[in-house]
C-alpha cells in the first residue's frame, strides 16, 4: 500500500477531524449500550474509516466494541465480500449479514429475474404496498426503487427490530451528495410502521472524500482493492462502474461526481426523461 | 491546435440560423462568427434524435454498432477516451457541461472525463426540466478558473435550451412576435397536449410552438454570446477551434409530425455545422457531405493526434484530402413519444443529390432528389432510375439491429 506524504499541516488537520469523530462516538456511548449498537459496515471506504476510528476510540477507553451489520443485496462484488470477511476475522468485529431471503428465493438467486410480488411473505408484500408500487412483478434489480427497498431498507428495519437495536452508526458524509449537506451529526429516528425508533449517527460527515482517502492512506487503513481499479463508489455489483482506469484517490475527486457511476438515480433519470417529452 | 471546442446545441435547426438563410434576425452572434468560420451547407447526423445520434457526435460509431443497453458499450471509445490514450503525457485536459439525461453518467457518457457535469444531481422543475445554457455557462466558467489554461483542453458544451418544451421567458418571445401573450403554465401545457401527442393538425397552434422555439434560438444566441466571452475572458478563445453544431433537428409539421422522432428528414437530419477559427477555410463555405461521424476523428487531427482505430469517420481536415463518400444514417424508426418494443428501426443514406429512406415496421422505401425536392414532399422511389443503385448502398445496413 502507498504511504503518502502529507504535510504537517495537514496530518494535523485529518487528526483534528478524527478526534471531532471520536466526539460524536462519545456522545453515543454515553446515550446508549454496546450491546444495543451496531456499526453499518458496508466494506466501503467510509463505513471502514468509520468503523476503524471506532475500533480506536474503544481501544483508548477500555470499552467493548459493537457489533457489525452489512447488507447483501443479492449483487454484491466478490471483492467487497472477500474484504469484509478478512477484516472482521482481523479485527476481532462479530459482523452479522443481513439479505432478504425471501426476495432472493422468488428471484431465483438470479439478476433480472422477474418477482411476483403474490409469492412474497406477507411482510415484503405490506413493504411494497408501504412504498406504493402497485404492479404485480418486479424485476430484481438491487438498485431500483422496489429493490433497494425491499433489499436494504427492510432488512434494515428487520435487523433492528429482531435484534433491538437502538443506535446505528453510519459512514455517510456531507460531500457526498447535495442533499446530504444538512444531516446532523445524529438522529432520532421515530417508529412508524414496520419501523422501530432509533438513533443514526454519522461520525464522519465532516471528512470530504480527499479526506476519507488521504486518512486512509496515511494510517494504512484497509481498503476494497476495487479502488485501486478506478471505481469511486461501490454499491450493487452490476450497477457500479469504473470511473477511470485510475485508483479512486488519483482521479479528480473534486470535480468529478463520486456517484456517477452508481446506478441509484434511475428513476431521476426516468423523471427527467419523461419531463424532456421523451417518455 | 491548442484547445478544441465541441459546442453542441440539443434540437438545433439548421435554418434556424442566419447563417443558412434565416432573415428572422434571431441569431445575430452566431451569424457574426461566419467570418471567422468554416460553414459546412451539407452537414448530416447519424440519426434524428439524441440516444442514437451522439454516438456518432462523440464516439464515431452508429447506434446500432453494438446491442441495445442503457450504457454506452464499452466497445465505442468517447473522444474523452482517445485524446487520453493519444496525448499520454502530453496531456490534454477534458471537461464536459451538459444537461441531456441521455448523455448522462447513467448512460455511461462520463467515461474518460476529467470533469463531468450532467446535471443529474441538481434540481429542475417541469417548465425547465434541464439546467439553463446561462447556468451551464457559470459552470464552464468556474472550471476555467480552476484549470491549468497552460495545458491543452478539450471542452463539451451542450445546451438544451432548444428542447422541448418550449417554455421561453418573455423578453426571448417578444423578439420573435410581441403579439403572443402566454403563460408559462399555457405553453406546458401546449407541450403536453400538442407536442407530446404529435398533434400537427392544427397550424396556427404549429406555427405558435415555432415561435417559441424561436424564441429559445434567441436565448441561446445570447448564451453563445456569453461562453464565447467567457472564453476570451480566460484567453482560449484564440487559441481554440470551436466545432459546433446539433445531433438533430425539430420537425414542426413538415412531415406530419413535431419534435424529432425516428424519422430521416432533413428537418431532423440535415444539420448546422460550423467550424470557427479553423485550420483552413475560414470565412468559406464548405458543400460536402460530412457526417456527425466525422467530429471525433476531427478532434484528434485538431490536436495533431493519430486516428483511433475504432472511429468510422474521417477527419475533415485537410479540405482537399476528405473523400465525399455517402452519408448513413440509423434509428428506432419512433413514431411516438415513447419508444415501444414494437418499434422497429429507420435508417437512410444519402449520396449526392439522392436520399433514400427505409422503414423496416413498414417495409417502406422512399427516395427523393434533394436537389429539386428539397423538402422531401415528392417520393421517387417508383420512379427514378437511381432508386434500385441507392437502395442497394443501404440495404447492407439493414437489419444489423441486434434485438
Amino acid at each position: 500500500m502507498p504511504k503518502i506524504e502529507l504535510s504537517t499541516d495537514r496530518v494535523k488537520e485529518l487528526e483534528e477531524k478524527i478526534a471531532k469523530s471520536k466526539e460524536v462516538f462519545g456522545q453515543a456511548f454515553e446515550g446508549f449500550e454496546v450491546k444495543d449498537m451496531r456499526l453499518i459496515w458496508s466494506g466501503g471506504k467510509d463505513s471502514t474509516l468509520t468503523l476503524w476510528i471506532c475500533r480506536q476510540y474503544c481501544q483508548e477507553k477500555g470499552i467493548e466494541f459493537p457489533k457489525a451489520f452489512t447488507i447483501d443485496e443479492g449483487d454484491a462484488f466478490k471483492e467487497i465480500d472477500v474484504f469484509l470477511h478478512t477484516y472482521a476475522k482481523d479485527w476481532g468485529v462479530e459482523l452479522y449479514w443481513g439479505r432478504n431471503e425471501d426476495v432472493l428465493k422468488a428471484a431465483g438467486y438470479t439478476l433480472d429475474a422477474e418477482v411476483q410480488v403474490s409469492d412474497l411473505n406477507q411482510r415484503n408484500q405490506t413493504e411494497i404496498k408501504r412504498i406504493g408500487f402497485d404492479l404485480e412483478a418486479f424485476p430484481f434489480e438491487a438498485e431500483s426503487y422496489v429493490g433497494n427497498h425491499l433489499m436494504k431498507t427492510v432488512v434494515f428495519n428487520t435487523y433492528l427490530e429482531e435484534n433491538k437495536v437502538k443506535a446505528v452508526f453510519q459512514g455517510l458524509r456531507w460531500d457526498e451528495q447535495k442533499a446530504r449537506a444538512k444531516d446532523p451529526y445524529f438522529e432520532d429516528v421515530p417508529a412508524v410502521e414496520l419501523t422501530p425508533a432509533h438513533t443514526r449517527y454519522r461520525p464522519i460527515l465532516h471528512f470530504t472524500e480527499r479526506d476519507v482517502w488521504d486518512t486512509t492512506m496515511y494510517f494504512e487503513i484497509p481498503y476494497c482493492p476495487l479502488y485501486r481499479q478506478g471505481y469511486r463508489s461501490l454499491g450493487a455489483k452490476t450497477t457500479s462502474q469504473k470511473m477511470a482506469e485510475l485508483p479512486a484517490w488519483e482521479q479528480d475527486l473534486e470535480n468529478t461526481e463520486e456517484r456517477a457511476g452508481r446506478r441509484q438515480d434511475k428513476e431521476k433519470t426516468m423523471e427527467r426523461l419523461r419531463q424532456l417529452g421523451y417518455m | 491546435m491548442k484547445h478544441v471546442v465541441l459546442f453542441t446545441i440539443d434540437a438545433l435547426r439548421r435554418d434556424a440560423l442566419g447563417v443558412y438563410g434565416n432573415s428572422r434576425g434571431l441569431t445575430p452572434f452566431l451569424d457574426s462568427l461566419t467570418s471567422d468560420s468554416l460553414v459546412f451547407t451539407q452537414a448530416h447526423s447519424v440519426a434524428p434524435y439524441t440516444q442514437a445520434s451522439f454516438p456518432g457526435i462523440l464516439t464515431s460509431s452508429y447506434f446500432f454498432d453494438t446491442p441495445r443497453a442503457p450504457k454506452l458499450s464499452l466497445k465505442r471509445t468517447i473522444i474523452s477516451e482517445a485524446l487520453k490514450e493519444a496525448a499520454g503525457t502530453q496531456g490534454i485536459t477534458t471537461a464536459a457541461f451538459h444537461s441531456n439525461p441521455y448523455l448522462s453518467a447513467y448512460f455511461g457518457y462520463n467515461r474518460g472525463w476529467d470533469s463531468f457535469y450532467d446535471s443529474m444531481q441538481d434540481e429542475v422543475d417541469d417548465i425547465s426540466p434541464y439546467i439553463t445554457g446561462e447556468a451551464i455557462n457559470e459552470r464552464v466558467d468556474r472550471w476555467l478558473d480552476t484549470v491549468d489554461t497552460g495545458r491543452s483542453l478539450f471542452l463539451w458544451v451542450h445546451y438544451m435550451d432548444t428542447h422541448e418544451p418550449y417554455v421561453p421567458d418573455c423578453q426571448y418571445i417578444e423578439q420573435v412576435d410581441s403579439s403572443i401573450q402566454i403563460s408559462k403554465e399555457e405553453m406546458l401545457t401546449l407541450f403536453k397536449e400538442v407536442v407530446l401527442p404529435r398533434d400537427a393538425g392544427n397550424t396556427e397552434t404549429v406555427q405558435l410552438l415555432s415561435k417559441l422555439y424561436q424564441a429559445h434560438i434567441s436565448e441561446v444566441n445570447t448564451c453563445a454570446k456569453q461562453l464565447f466571452e467567457i472564453l476570451e475572458k480566460h484567453k482560449v478563445l484564440t487559441d481554440s477551434t470551436v466545432i459546433m453544431t446539433t445531433d438533430h433537428g425539430e420537425e414542426f409539421g413538415e412531415h406530419g409530425g413535431l419534435s424529432h422522432d425516428g424519422k430521416m428528414y432533413s428537418e431532423l437530419v440535415h444539420v448546422p455545422q460550423l467550424i470557427i477559427n479553423p485550420p483552413e477555410g475560414k470565412g468559406g463555405r464548405c458543400n460536402t457531405l460530412v457526417s456527425g461521424l466525422d467530429l471525433p476523428p476531427t478532434i484528434l487531427d485538431l490536436f495533431g493526434l493519430e486516428p483511433h482505430e475504432n472511429f468510422q469517420g474521417t477527419s475533415l481536415f485537410p479540405l482537399l484530402e476528405y473523400q465525399e463518400k455517402g452519408v448513413y444514417g440509423e434509428a428506432v424508426g419512433k413514431l411516438d413519444h415513447k419508444i415501444k418494443d414494437t418499434d422497429r428501426p429507420a435508417y437512410y443514406y444519402r449520396e449526392g443529390k439522392w436520399k433514400v429512406i427505409y422503414r423496416q415496421e413498414e417495409d417502406r422505401w422512399e427516395l427523393y432528389d434533394l436537389e429539386n425536392d428539397p423538402e422531401e414532399k415528392v417520393d421517387r422511389i417508383d420512379s427514378a432510375q437511381e432508386a434500385q443503385k441507392t437502395k442497394e448502398k443501404l440495404k447492407p445496413r439493414i437489419g444489423r439491429e441486434y434485438l
